[in-house]
C-alpha cells in the first residue's frame, strides 16, 4: 500500500486523477499544464508505454521543461517526430489511432459538451472565447475524452451557451446520429471538488468520487444539474508518495502547477 | 528578374488591400517582420486565415488591417484571450471583423484539399455541434453534409481554400525561394501550397547547394515562390527552432498594452510605426531590453548526426 503524504495542493490530485485515466500502451493528445501533468505522471509510474503526442505536429517529446503552448520551443529537440497538424489531427487522430485526449472549458453540461466559442449570445457576446482549436476533433474523435473542469454553477451549466466541443450531445445515440466513430466520447469530469464519471446508458455525469476535504452534499450543491451520486461513492485517493515524487522532482521541478491555485483550483 | 528583395518591397508588390492571405505559424514561425510591414502599410479589408492564430492575428486585427477572418483558435497562449480580438468583436473597435469558424481538423485540410487542386474535402469533425448552426461570409458554402455515396453514412464536407498570396517565415531558403524548414509545422506547408502565390521569409538565404544537401526539408518549391526576403530575428516574439526562443516577457508587455486601445497605439507607435524596418526593430529592442537580454534569447547549437544522400 502507498503511502499519501497530505502536503499536495488540490491541482496535482487532479493531474493524478487523469494520469490513473491512462492505461499503459495508450495513444494521448496533450495540452500543457494538467494534461501533459497527468500523462507524464502515468508514463512514470504505470503506464510507461503511453505514448504522447501534441496537435501541433509533434510525436514522443522529450522535453527538458514544462512546455508553456503546444508549440512550446521546448518539444522540438528530441521528439521522436515532428510535422504539422494534418499529421497529428489528420493522420493520427482522425485515422483513429488516438486514445485519449484532454479537454476543458469555460462551460460544461451533464453531457460533457463543451463550451469555448462565445458567453453569451455568438451575435451579440458578454464575452468572446478563443474558439475551438484542436478541441472539436478531439471530442470527436479521440477513444477516450477527459475533461478538467472548476466545479461551481458558472462552469458546470444545465446547458452550454454554445456547443464548441461534442460530449454526448443530447444524450444517447446522438453521436452516432451523426456519424462519430463508435465507441468514442467524453469518460470523466475532473474538477477540484470530484470525479463525475459518464453513465454506459443514460450518457449523463454521475458523481464517482469527492475529493478529501469535501462532501457528497457539497459537490451536489455545487452541480447545477441533479447529479446523480454512484451507490459506490467513495472518497478520491490522495496522490501516491511516488506520483508527488515524479511530479516534484521529474516532471515539474519548480512546481509550475502551483499558477492553478491562482486560477481557482483549490 | 530576382526574387530577393526587402519585406517593404515585398509586400508592396504582393499584397493587396482586399487580398485573402494565408499567414503561416503556430508559436513556432510567425512572419512578425511581414505583419509590420503589412500594418505600417496599412493594407486594409484583409481576409486572414491559420490554425491557432495568435498575437499576430490580434494585431493585425486592432491595426484595422483584416475585414474577414477564417478561423479556428485565437488567443494569447499563456497570457489570456486575444485583446483586440475581443474589442473587435464585442465593441465594433476599430470595427467588428467576420468570422467563419473551423477547427484544427477542418481548416488544415481545407488547405491541403486547396494545395491539391481538389474542390472539397470530407472532415469527421464538427458534426453534431453549433459550429454547423453559425454562417459568416461564406453561407451557404461552409459546409454540406451529404450522405455518403459508398456507404450512405452522413458526411460534412467543407471547401477548398486557395489564399491570394502566403507569407511564411522559415529557417532557410535559396535565391530562387526553394524554403527549407524544420521543426514543428502547424498547417504552414499546406498553407503554403494552397495559395496563388508564396512571400518567403526567413532567417538566412543559403546557395542552392546548401538546400541540395537536405532536400527532404524543402516545403515549398521555387515555382510558387515570388518573394525572397532575409529577416533574422523575423519571427520574434515567436520563436524559430535553432535560431531563437519563444520571448515571453515581450509577450507580457504585448498583453498589457493591448489591454487598451490607447495602449495598443502607443505599442504599435513604439514597436511598428516607429522602426522603419527589422533591423530598426532589433536595434530598438537591444536599446530598451539590453544585449543580455536579445543574447539570452538566442539559441545554442545542438547538431545532429548529418544526413547523407549519397549513392
Amino acid at each position: 500500500m502507498s503511502n499519501h503524504p497530505d502536503d499536495y495542493i488540490k491541482a496535482e490530485l487532479m493531474a493524478c486523477c487523469g494520469a490513473r485515466e491512462i492505461k499503459d500502451g495508450d495513444i494521448v493528445i496533450v495540452g500543457t499544464g494538467f494534461p501533459a501533468m497527468s500523462a507524464n505522471i502515468a508514463r512514470y509510474t504505470h503506464a510507461p508505454g503511453a505514448m504522447l503526442m501534441q496537435e501541433s505536429g509533434v510525436f514522443d517529446a522529450r522535453p527538458t521543461r514544462p512546455a508553456l503552448s503546444v508549440g512550446d520551443p521546448c518539444l522540438n529537440p528530441g521528439a521522436a517526430m515532428t510535422g504539422g497538424l494534418v499529421d497529428v489531427i489528420g493522420m493520427f487522430l482522425q485515422g483513429g489511432w488516438v486514445d485519449v485526449g484532454f479537454l476543458a472549458g469555460s462551460q460544461i453540461d451533464k453531457y460533457g459538451n463543451i463550451n469555448t466559442t462565445v458567453i453569451g449570445k455568438y451575435e451579440n457576446p458578454k464575452s468572446r472565447l478563443p474558439g475551438s482549436g484542436g478541441a472539436n476533433p478531439i471530442g470527436s474523435l479521440a477513444k477516450r475524452g477527459l475533461i478538467i473542469a472548476l466545479h461551481n454553477i458558472r462552469t458546470l451549466t444545465e446547458k452550454v451557451d454554445f456547443i464548441t466541443t461534442p460530449g454526448y450531445l443530447e444524450g444517447p445515440g446522438a453521436r452516432e446520429r451523426w456519424g462519430l466513430p463508435p465507441d468514442t466520447g467524453p469518460q470523466v469530469i475532473i474538477t477540484n471538488k470530484a470525479v463525475m464519471r459518464f453513465d454506459k446508458q443514460t450518457k449523463e455525469a454521475y458523481l464517482e468520487s469527492y475529493h478529501p476535504g469535501t462532501t457528497v452534499a457539497e459537490v451536489v450543491k455545487l452541480t447545477p444539474w441533479k447529479l446523480k451520486v454512484s451507490d459506490d461513492v467513495f472518497e478520491t485517493e490522495p496522490p501516491r508518495e511516488e506520483e508527488i515524487r515524479v511530479m516534484r522532482e521529474v516532471i515539474d521541478p519548480h512546481r509550475m502547477i502551483q499558477i492553478y491555485e491562482k486560477r481557482g483550483y483549490v | 528578374m530576382g526574387k530577393v528583395m526587402t519585406t517593404a518591397d515585398a509586400i508592396q508588390k504582393f499584397v493587396v488591400s482586399g487580398d485573402f492571405l494565408f499567414i503561416g505559424g503556430y508559436i513556432c514561425r510567425p512572419p512578425f517582420a511581414a505583419i509590420h510591414e503589412i500594418i505600417r502599410q496599412k493594407k486594409r479589408d484583409l481576409t486572414i486565415t491559420r490554425s491557432n492564430a495568435a498575437d499576430d492575428f490580434d494585431m493585425l486585427i486592432g491595426a484595422g488591417c483584416v475585414k474577414r477572418f477564417i478561423a479556428t483558435f485565437i488567443s494569447l497562449g499563456l497570457y489570456g484571450l486575444a485583446r483586440c480580438y475581443r474589442r473587435s468583436i464585442e465593441k465594433g473597435i476599430p470595427h467588428k471583423i467576420e468570422v467563419e469558424e473551423y477547427t484544427n481538423l477542418s481548416l488544415p485540410l481545407m488547405l491541403m484539399a486547396g494545395a491539391l487542386g481538389m474542390p472539397f474535402v470530407p472532415v469527421k469533425d464538427m458534426v453534431g455541434t453549433d459550429l454547423m448552426n453559425i454562417k459568416s461570409f461564406m453561407g451557404e458554402n461552409k459546409y454540406k453534409m451529404i450522405e455518403s455515396p459508398f456507404d450512405g453514412s452522413p458526411v460534412m464536407l467543407v471547401p477548398a481554400l486557395r489564399p491570394d498570396v502566403a507569407i511564411i517565415h522559415v529557417q532557410q531558403a535559396d535565391e530562387d525561394g526553394n524554403a527549407q524548414m524544420w521543426g514543428i509545422g502547424g498547417d504552414c506547408k499546406w498553407g503554403a501550397n494552397a495559395a496563388k502565390k508564396v512571400i518567403v521569409s526567413c532567417e538566412r538565404i543559403v546557395s542552392r547547394e546548401t538546400v541540395g544537401k537536405d532536400p527532404s526539408r524543402t516545403i515549398v518549391p521555387s515555382f510558387k515562390v515570388v518573394a525572397v526576403t532575409e529577416e533574422p530575428f523575423g519571427a520574434h516574439p515567436g520563436y524559430t527552432p535553432g535560431f531563437y526562443d519563444v520571448d515571453l516577457s515581450y509577450g507580457y508587455l504585448y498583453k498589457e498594452a493591448s489591454n487598451t486601445v490607447e495602449g495598443f497605439q502607443a505599442f504599435l507607435d513604439e514597436w511598428v510605426f516607429g522602426p522603419k524596418d527589422r533591423n530598426e526593430y532589433i536595434q530598438h529592442y537591444i536599446q530598451k531590453f539590453g544585449y543580455a537580454q536579445y543574447k539570452g534569447l538566442q539559441a545554442k547549437f545542438d547538431y545532429g548526426y548529418p544526413v547523407s544522400y549519397a549513392y
